[in-house]
C-alpha cells in the first residue's frame, strides 16, 4: 500500500472524497454478504442509518470547516470560486477515462444536501417492514450514485454514476412502491433511459471531437489533463507528451471539455450536421436528458406517478434530490461546454421552466391525492429553476450586465437547496399522514390541527417554505429569479410573477382540507396519534434549515455565489466577444473569429484556474 | 449617541421586540401562567416596551427637528394642514431647489456601528420645506443578497412619516392587547364553539388557546413595524408577505369554522393577487434601475449609490420626475445596442455615446412607460392590501377573526400599509398613475360606502367603512393631497381601532353581531356608547367650520375634500372625483349613525340580548377611553406648530409640492400643489361642504332610526331592486367567482386531464418503442465502451423486462447482483490505478 501516503500528499482530498463516495456502497456490498443474520432486520437498519450518518458527517467535514476547526488540506474553502479537492486518478486510460473528481462552490452544497438527506430518508425508512435488507442496499446504492453524478468531473464516470442511481431507484419504487408501483416504475425507468440514451450520444458525440492538444499549458494543468501536483521535469514531460501527439487526443473531462467548448475555434462550433452545429446538438440532447429529470413539462408524468407510488423516504429521495442531478448538469455541463448553443437556445430553457412552473401549479389546484399535489408543486418549483438558469440577458457591447443572469444562476441554485429542503419536508409530511390513516385524498382529511397540534404546525411551517413565504428558504430563490426574468422577457417575468397566486392557491387550499376544519373525515381516525420521536428527529431539523435558510440566505450564498458569479461573467464575456465580432448570429460561434476578443483567453483561463488546492 | 445612529437603534430594537415575543411564546406558550394566560403579559410587555421606544425616538426627533408649521402664509395658526399658502412661491421653490439642495442633501453619515448609513438633512431649515429632500436616516442592517452591483437587503429608511408611523401603531397596538387579554378571557378555558357543527349534529368541544393569538399578534406587529422602517422595496415585499400570512392565522384563528377558514384563504389570495402586480412593479424598477433602496446609499467605499428618490427626482432636474437614465435605456436597448455596435471598436466611446444619447432619447420619451408600470405595479399591492376596487372583496369576509384583530390589522395598521407604500412610494409614481389611484380610491369609497349602507353585521358595516375610508386615502394621494391622505391614514387609525374596539364591547356583551337584535344599549353600556359616540364623530369629521375646531376627522377629512376640490376646479373633467369625496362624506355619516342609533339609541329590539347586556370589564373599557382621547385631539395642532399634520409635512418627498403635468393614459391635466389648497375659497368651501354633507347624513340616520319619521322598511321596499343589489354586495362574489374561480379551476382540470389523457396516453404508446431504444443504448454500449458498462446495461434491460420474476422470489439474488457488480466495477477501478501507479 505504498501508494496511500502519496496520494494522501499530492491528493489531500482523495479518502476523503472517495470515502464520502464508496462509503455507501461497500457498506452495502458488506450487507450483501451474510454477515448479519437473517431476521436481524433492526441491525440492518442500524448499520444503514449508522452508515448515511458517518457520511454526512465526512461530507460535514470537508464542506464546513468552521466545525471543525482550522482547515485541513483536503477541506473546502469556502467562498473560493475555483475547482477544489480534485481527485484524479487514471481509470481506462486506452479511453482518457479517468477517476477525476472534485467539488466546487455549486457542488458542494448538493454533495451536503445530498448526505443530509440520506440521514434523514434512512430514518425515514424504519416503517418499511418488506424485504428489509435488499431495500438498504439499494438505498445506499443510490446514495453513492447520487453523490457520484455531483462529484463526478469525468464525463464518463459521470453518466456511469447517473445510471448507478437509476436502477435502485427503478427497483426502490418498483418493489417497495403502492398499489400501481409496477407501472410507476417502468414509466420512471422508460423516461429516464431516454434521457440517458440521448445523453450518451452526446457524451460521445463531444469526446470524439474534443482534442486537448488544442489547449495551452496553463489551461491544461488548470482542466487536470496534466495534473498540476506534478512538478518540474514530470510536468514539462507530460505537457509536451500531450502537445508532440500525433492523433488528437479526446477527453472525457469536463473542464477540459469547458475549456474547448469556450475556445475561440472552438471545434463544437466548426463542425455541424442537419443545419445544426454538434454544439447545438450536444446540448440538445443533454437538455433532453437532465430536463426529463428535473422534470420539465410535457416530459414530467413520471414524476407524478413515481412519487405516489414510491414509499416515504424515496420520495424524499427522489424530490430532494434526484430533480436537482437535471439542474446540476444543465449549469455544470451543457452551458459551459456548449455555450453558443446555451445563449441560442436560452428562450427554450426559459420557456420550459416557465410552462413547468405554470403548467405544474395549475395541475397542482386539481389534485385529489395529497402527495400527487405536492408532486406537481415540485414541477412547479423546478420550473424556477430553469428559469434562472436560463435568463441569458444579453444586450450586445458594454452593456451587458452579466449581474442579472449571474442573479438568475444564484438564484435557480439556491431553489435547488431550498426546495431540498421543503420537498422532501412536505413529502415526509403526507407520509407521516398515510402511515396513520393509510390514504391521501384531500377530500378525506380535515381537523389535523386539533388532533396532531404539533405535526401540523411542523407541517404548515414546511408547506408554507413551499409557498414561497419570506422567512423561509422557498422565498429567495423565487424572488431572484423572479426579478432577473425581466430583463430577460417581461412576458415570461410576468407569468412567472403569475405563478405565485396559484402557489397560494393550491397549497392554502390543502392546507385548510388536511389541516383546518373541525373534525376528521377520513377512515381510520383513531390511529391520529402524535408524532414519535423519530418523526420528529426528522420534521424538526427540515423545518429548522427551512427557516435558517429562510434567514440567512447568505450561508448557502457565500458558497454558491462566487463560483456561480464567475462562471457567468466568463460566459458573459464569452457571449460579448461572439457579440462584438458577428451580431447579427447570435448563437453563430461557428464563425467566431478572433476579432473583438481581447481579454478573452484571460477570461477563459481564469475560468479554469483555481483548481486543485 | 447622534441622531442617525439612535433612531435606526430606538426603531429597530422596537421593531424586534414583538419578534422576541412571538418566539417566546411558540416555545414555552402554554407553560406561562395558568393555561397560557401569560401570554398575553409576554405580548404586552413586548409591545408597550416597542411603544416607550418608539415615543423615546420620537422625543428625539422631535428635540432634533422641531415640529412648526411652515413660516409663510396666514394661516399657519389655523392648525391641520396649513402649511404654505402660496402656490407661486412653493413652485418658485422646487425650481432652485435644483442648485440649492443638491449639495446640501448629500451629507452621508460617517460609519455607524449598525452598518453604512446615508443621512439627508433638510435643505431649508428643519420644518419639512417642500421642494428640498426630507430629512430622513437610512442604512442597511443585513445583506440577503449580493452580486455584481445587485443587492438586496434589510435595512431602514427613517424620517418624520417613519417615527410617527411607529408611535401610532404601537400606541394602538398596546391598547389592542390590553383590551384583548379581556377579550380572548374565554379562550383560557376549554371552549364550545356553537357556530361549529359536527357531523354527529354537536357542538365542537377545545381546548382554549389563548397564548396562540398573542403569538401571532406579536409577530404582525413585528411584520407591521417591518414593513415601517423598511429601507428598500424589497424589504417592504417580505414584510408584506408576512403581514399577509399573519392576517392569514388571525382571520382563521377559529379554523375550525369553514367560513373563517374560506375568507383567511381569500384574504390570502386575493392579495397575492394584488402582490403579482407588485412583483412586475419590482421587476421593472430592478430590471432597469438595479436597486430598490429609496434613499441614497453610501458604500463601505465612500461611493453614493442613489436609491429610487434621487434616480426619479434628482437634484439637478430641481426634484422634478424624470425618467431614470436606467430606464431610459432599459426602453430604448435597441438604440443602445446600435450604438454600442458600431463603436465595437473602441467600446469606452460607445459607453460615451450612450449616455450622451440618453437626454435626447429621454426627451423622446423612452422609458415613460416602464415608469408608469413601475408605479401602477406597485400600487397593485397596495390595491391588495389596503382593499380597493377591484379587490377589497376579503377585507369584508376578515371580519370572522376576533374583534380585536379586526381592530387592529383589518383597519388601523395593515390595511392602511397599501396607502402608506403609496405615501412612501410617492416621488415615483406619474401624474398618469396618480390619476389611476384616485379614481381606484373614488370608485372604492363610493361602492363600500354604499354596502355599508345596508348591512345589519355590526363589524361588516366597520368593514366596508374602512374600505370606504381607505378609498379616501388613496384618493387625497392621488389628487396630489400627499399630506392629507397621509394624515387621514393616521386619524382614521385611532378612530376606527376604536369603533372596532366598541364594537367588540357589544358584541361581547350581545354575543351577536346582528345590529338587529341590538337597540337601547346606551344604559347598559355607557362606557361603550360614549366612546363610540367619539368614534362616529370623528369618522364624519364633525367640527365648526369657521371657528376650525373639530375631532380628528375634522382636519383630516377637510384637507382630502378641499384637495379634491381644488383638482376638480384645476381639471373640470374630473370634478366627479370632487362629488365622490363630497357624496362618500354624507353617506358615511349616515350609515355610521344609522349604526349607532340601531345599537344604542332607542328601545331594545330583542329582549333576551338586552337582559344579559352589561359593560365590558375595565381592562376593555381603559383602551377605549385612550383611543377616544386620541380621536378627538389627533388632528389638533398647537400654537406654535406642533401637531400630527405638521410632522408629516416634514418627511414630504422632494419635488412634490410643485404642479405636475399629467398625459400618457389621460388627456393632460394638472395635479395641483397640495398648499395650494389651503388657501381661503377653497378651505371655506370644503369645510362647509363637508359640514353640510355630514350634518344632512346625520340628520337622515336620525329621521329613519330615532325618530322613525321615515321608516327603514319603507325605503327599502320602495327602492328594492337598488336595495337588494347592495344587500348581495353589489354581486361581486359572485361575478368573481364565474370571471376567475371557476374559469381557474376549470384550466387546472383541463391541465391535469392532459397529463393524463394526452402525455400519458402518448408515453404508454411509445412504450414499445422505447423497448427497442434500450436495446440500441445496449448495443452503443457493447460496441463502444469496452464492455465495463455491460453489466449496468444488459441488468437494466433484463431488468425491465423481467420485472415480473423478480416479484416471484428472485428478488433476493438480482439485488445482490446490482450491489455486486456495482461494487465489482469499482473494486475493478481501483486494482486498475493500482497497476497504473505501479507501472
Amino acid at each position: 500500500m505504498g501508494i496511500a501516503p502519496t496520494l494522501a500528499v499530492t491528493q489531500p482530498a482523495f479518502w476523503p472524497l472517495t470515502l464520502i463516495l464508496f462509503l455507501p456502497a461497500i457498506v452495502a456490498g458488506i450487507l450483501a454478504l451474510p454477515i448479519i443474520p437473517r431476521g436481524k432486520d433492526d441491525s440492518v437498519r442500524w448499520v444503514g442509518l449508522a452508515t448515511t450518518i458517518a457520511v454526512f458527517i465526512l461530507s460535514l467535514w470537508m464542506a464546513v470547516p468552521a466545525i471543525f476547526g482550522a482547515g485541513s488540506p483536503g477541506q473546502f474553502a469556502v467562498g473560493d470560486a475555483g475547482m477544489q479537492a480534485v481527485v484524479k486518478q487514471p481509470w481506462i486510460p486506452a479511453f482518457h477515462i479517468e477517476y477525476l473528481l472534485g467539488v466546487d462552490g455549486i457542488s458542494m452544497p448538493l454533495v451536503l444536501l445530498t448526505t443530509f438527506l440520506s440521514v434523514l430518508a434512512a430514518a425515514a425508512s424504519w416503517p418499511i417492514e418488506k424485504h428489509v435488507r435488499p431495500y438498504w442496499i439499494l438505498f445506499l446504492l443510490l446514495e453513492t450514485g447520487m453523490i457520484g453524478v455531483f462529484v463526478s468531473l469525468d464525463f464518463f464516470l459521470f453518466y456511469v454514476f447517473w445510471e448507478v442511481m437509476l436502477l435502485p431507484m427503478y427497483f426502490l419504487i418498483g418493489i417497495w412502491g403502492g398499489p400501481r408501483r409496477e407501472y410507476a416504475a417502468i414509466k420512471f425507468f422508460l423516461y429516464t433511459l431516454a434521457g440517458s440514451v440521448l445523453m450518451l450520444l452526446a457524451i460521445l458525440m463531444l469526446y470524439f471531437a474534443s482534442d486537448v492538444r488544442t489547449l495551452s499549458d496553463d489551461q491544461l494543468l488548470a482542466t487536470h489533463v496534466v495534473s498540476p501536483v506534478l512538478e518540474g521535469a514530470d510536468r514539462a514531460a507530460a505537457l509536451t507528451a500531450v502537445h508532440s501527439a500525433p492523433k488528437p487526443i479526446h477527453t472525457f473531462n469536463l473542464l477540459a471539455l469547458a475549456a474547448i467548448g469556450q475556445s475561440p475555434a472552438s471545434p463544437f462550433a466548426a463542425t455541424s450536421f442537419w443545419g445544426m452545429t454538434l454544439e447545438s446538438w450536444a446540448f440538445l440532447l443533454l437538455l433532453i436528458g437532465f430536463v426529463i429529470k428535473v422534470p420539465v413539462v410535457p416530459v414530467h408524468t413520471w414524476l407524478p406517478d413515481a412519487h405516489v407510488e414510491a414509499p416515504t423516504p424515496i420520495s424524499m429521495i427522489l424530490a430532494g434530490v434526484l430533480l436537482k442531478l437535471g439542474g446540476y448538469g444543465i449549469l455544470r455541463i451543457c452551458y459551459p461546454i456548449c455555450p453558443g448553443a446555451g445563449l441560442s437556445f436560452a428562450w427554450l430553457v426559459c420557456g420550459l421552466g416557465v410552462v413547468s412552473m405554470v403548467y405544474g401549479a395549475f395541475a397542482a389546484l386539481a389534485q385529489k391525492d395529497f402527495k400527487r399535489m405536492v408532486a406537481y408543486s415540485s414541477v412547479s418549483h423546478m420550473g424556477y429553476v430553469m428559469l434562472g438558469l436560463g435568463v441569458w440577458s444579453a444586450v450586445a457591447g458594454h452593456e451587458y450586465q452579466w449581474d442579472a443572469w449571474a442573479q438568475g444562476v444564484n438564484g435557480a441554485m439556491f431553489q435547488m437547496l431550498a426546495h431540498g429542503i421543503s420537498s422532501a419536508g412536505m413529502f415526509f409530511m403526507v407520509g407521516v399522514l398515510y402511515d396513520r390513516v393509510h390514504h391521501r385524498n384531500l377530500e378525506e382529511f380535515g381537523g389535523i390541527f386539533n388532533r396532531m397540534p404539533l405535526y401540523a404546525s411542523l407541517a404548515v411551517a414546511i408547506f408554507f417554505a413551499g409557498l414561497g413565504l419570506p422567512g423561509l428558504c422557498g422565498f429567495i430563490g423565487e424572488v431572484l429569479v423572479t426579478l432577473s426574468s425581466w430583463n430577460y422577457s417581461r412576458l415570461l417575468a410576468v407569468c412567472s410573477a403569475f405563478t405565485v397566486i396559484l402557489t397560494a392557491a393550491y397549497i392554502l387550499w390543502a392546507i385548510q382540507r388536511v389541516y383546518l376544519g373541525a373534525e376528521y373525515k377520513g377512515p381510520h381516525g383513531d390511529h391520529l396519534t402524535p408524532m414519535t420521536r423519530r418523526e420528529l428527529a426528522i420534521a424538526v431539523p427540515l423545518v429548522v434549515l427551512a427557516i435558517v435558510f429562510g434567514v440567512a440566505p447568505q450561508l448557502i450564498f457565500n458558497y454558491i455565489t462566487p463560483t456561480v458569479n464567475r462562471q457567468v461573467e466568463t460566459l458573459a464575456e464569452w457571449t460579448r466577444s461572439i457579440h462584438d465580432g458577428h451580431p447579427a448570429a447570435a448563437g453563430a460561434a461557428a464563425a467566431a473569429t478572433d476579432e473583438g476578443s481581447v481579454g478573452f483567453q484571460a477570461a477563459i483561463d481564469s475560468f479554469s484556474v483555481g483548481g486543485g488546492r | 449617541m447622534d441622531i442617525e445612529s439612535l433612531l435606526p437603534t430606538l426603531l429597530g430594537l422596537a421593531w424586534l421586540l414583538p419578534l422576541a415575543s412571538f418566539v417566546v411564546i411558540l416555545f414555552a406558550g402554554p407553560r406561562l401562567g395558568s393555561h397560557g394566560k401569560g401570554a398575553a403579559g409576554v405580548a404586552t410587555a413586548a409591545i408597550v416596551g416597542s411603544f416607550v421606544l418608539s415615543l423615546f425616538a420620537f422625543i428625539s426627533w422631535v428635540a432634533q427637528h422641531p415640529v412648526r408649521a411652515v413660516e409663510h402664509g396666514e394661516h399657519a395658526e389655523h392648525g391641520a394642514a396649513h402649511a404654505s399658502a402660496d402656490p407661486a412661491h412653493a413652485s418658485a421653490d422646487a425650481a432652485h431647489g435644483s442648485t440649492d439642495h443638491a449639495d446640501a442633501s448629500h451629507a452621508s453619515g460617517a460609519d455607524h456601528a449598525a452598518g453604512h448609513g446615508t443621512t439627508h438633512a433638510a435643505g431649508h431649515g428643519e420644518a419639512g420645506g417642500h421642494g428640498g429632500l426630507p430629512a430622513s436616516y437610512s442604512g442597511d442592517w443585513y445583506t440577503l443578497y449580493e452580486g455584481g452591483r445587485l443587492k438586496l437587503s434589510i435595512g431602514w429608511y427613517v424620517d418624520a412619516l417613519t417615527v410617527l408611523m411607529f408611535v401610532m401603531i404601537t400606541f394602538i397596538a398596546t391598547c389592542i392587547h390590553v383590551y384583548a387579554s379581556g377579550y380572548m378571557h374565554d379562550e383560557l378555558h376549554d371552549i364550545t364553539d356553537h357556530e361549529v357543527h359536527l357531523a354527529d349534529g354537536g357542538h365542537l368541544h377545545r381546548p382554549g388557546r389563548f397564548h396562540r393569538f398573542f403569538q401571532a399578534l406579536s409577530l404582525f406587529c413585528f411584520s407591521m413595524l417591518g414593513i415601517v422602517i423598511a429601507g428598500n422595496l424589497a424589504m417592504v415585499f417580505i414584510f408584506w408577505e408576512l403581514v399577509g400570512i399573519c392576517s392569514w392565522f388571525l382571520i382563521g384563528f377559529y379554523y375550525e369554522r369553514k367560513s373563517a377558514s374560506n375568507a383567511a384563504n381569500k384574504a390570502f389570495i386575493v392579495n397575492r393577487i394584488g402582490d403579482f402586480g407588485m412583483l412586475i412593479g419590482l421587476m421593472a424598477l430592478w430590471g432597469a434601475l438595479g436597486t430598490l433602496h429609496f434613499a441614497d446609499a453610501t458604500g463601505p467605499d465612500g461611493h453614493v449609490r442613489p436609491g429610487l428618490f434621487t434616480l426619479v427626482r434628482p437634484p439637478v432636474a430641481g426634484h422634478a420626475q424624470w425618467v431614470p437614465d436606467g430606464m431610459v435605456k432599459f426602453a430604448a436597448a435597441e438604440k443602445v445596442e446600435r450604438v454600442l455596435l458600431s463603436h465595437a471598436d473602441d467600446p469606452r466611446a460607445g459607453v460615451e455615446q450612450v449616455e450622451a444619447k440618453v437626454e435626447d432619447w429621454r426627451d423622446e420619451g423612452y422609458g415613460r412607460w416602464l415608469l408608469l408600470v413601475a408605479g401602477l405595479g406597485i400600487f397593485c399591492g397596495c390595491i391588495g392590501k389596503s382593499a380597493q376596487f377591484p379587490l377589497f372583496v376579503w377585507l369584508p369576509d376578515a371580519m370572522e377573526g376576533p374583534t380585536p384583530v379586526s381592530a387592529l390589522v383589518h383597519s388601523a395598521t395593515m390595511v392602511a400599509a397599501g396607502v402608506y407604500l403609496t405615501g412612501r412610494f410617492y416621488p415615483v409614481l406619474t401624474p398618469d398613475a396618480l390619476l389611476v389611484i384616485a379614481y381606484v380610491g373614488a370608485m372604492t369609497l363610493f361602492i363600500a360606502a354604499t354596502i355599508a349602507l345596508v348591512a345589519n353585521d355590526i363589524k361588516r358595516v366597520l368593514a366596508y367603512s374602512t374600505v370606504s375610508q381607505l378609498g379616501y386615502m388613496m384618493l387625497a394621494l392621488g389628487v396630489g393631497g400627499w399630506l392629507a391622505g397621509l394624515f387621514h391614514l393616521v386619524t382614521h387609525a385611532f378612530f376606527k381601532s376604536l369603533l372596532f374596539l366598541c364594537s367588540g364591547s357589544v358584541i361581547h356583551a350581545c354575543h351577536t353581531n346582528d345590529m338587529r337584535k341590538m337597540g337601547g344599549l346606551a344604559k347598559a353600556m355607557p362606557w361603550t356608547s360614549g366612546t363610540m359616540l367619539v368614534g362616529c364623530l370623528a369618522i364624519i369629521g364633525a367640527g365648526v367650520p369657521f371657528l376650525d375646531i373639530g375631532l380628528s376627522g375634522y382636519y383630516s377629512k377637510d384637507s382630502i375634500l378641499a384637495q379634491a376640490l381644488l383638482f376638480a376646479r384645476e381639471n373640470p373633467s374630473h370634478s366627479i372625483l370632487f362629488y365622490a369625496v363630497a357624496g362618500g362624506a354624507m353617506l358615511t355619516a349616515f350609515y355610521m349613525f344609522r349604526l349607532w342609533f340601531m345599537t344604542f339609541a332607542g328601545r331594545p329590539r330583542d329582549h333576551h340580548v338586552h337582559e344579559h347586556a352589561h359593560e365590558s370589564p375595565p381592562v376593555m373599557v381603559y383602551p377605549l377611553v385612550a383611543l377616544s382621547i386620541l380621536a378627538v385631539i389627533a388632528g389638533w395642532t398647537l400654537p406654535g406648530g406642533f401637531g400630527i399634520a405638521n410632522m408629516i409635512e416634514q418627511a414630504r418627498p422632494a419635488g412634490t409640492g410643485g404642479l405636475e403635468l399629467g398625459g400618457l393614459l389621460f388627456s393632460a391635466f394638472t395635479v395641483p400643489a397640495e398648499h395650494s389648497s389651503h388657501a381661503h375659497d377653497i378651505h371655506v368651501t370644503a369645510s362647509l361642504t363637508a359640514f353640510a354633507t355630514a350634518a344632512t347624513g346625520v340628520l337622515l340616520a336620525a329621521a329613519m332610526y330615532v325618530w322613525g319619521i321615515i321608516p327603514p322598511a319603507m325605503v327599502a321596499s320602495a327602492v328594492k331592486p337598488l336595495y337588494t343589489f347592495l344587500a348581495n354586495r353589489w354581486y361581486f362574489d359572485e361575478i368573481y367567482r364565474f370571471l376567475f374561480v371557476l374559469p381557474v379551476l376549470g384550466i387546472s382540470r383541463l391541465v391535469s386531464g392532459t397529463d393524463k389523457g394526452i402525455i400519458d396516453r402518448f408515453i404508454e404508446g411509445v412504450a414499445w418503442g422505447a423497448k427497442q431504444v434500450a436495446g440500441f443504448d445496449a448495443w452503443i454500449d457493447r460496441t463502444l465502451i469496452d464492455g465495463l458498462v455491460n453489466s449496468t446495461a444488459s441488468a437494466t434491460y433484463g431488468a425491465g423486462i423481467e420485472l415480473k420474476k423478480l416479484q416471484t422470489g428472485q428478488l433476493r439474488q438480482y439485488v445482490m447482483f446490482i450491489a455486486l457488480g456495482t461494487v465489482a466495477i469499482f473494486v475493478l477501478a481501483g486494482l486498475l490505478f493500482r497497476s497504473s501507479f505501479a507501472g
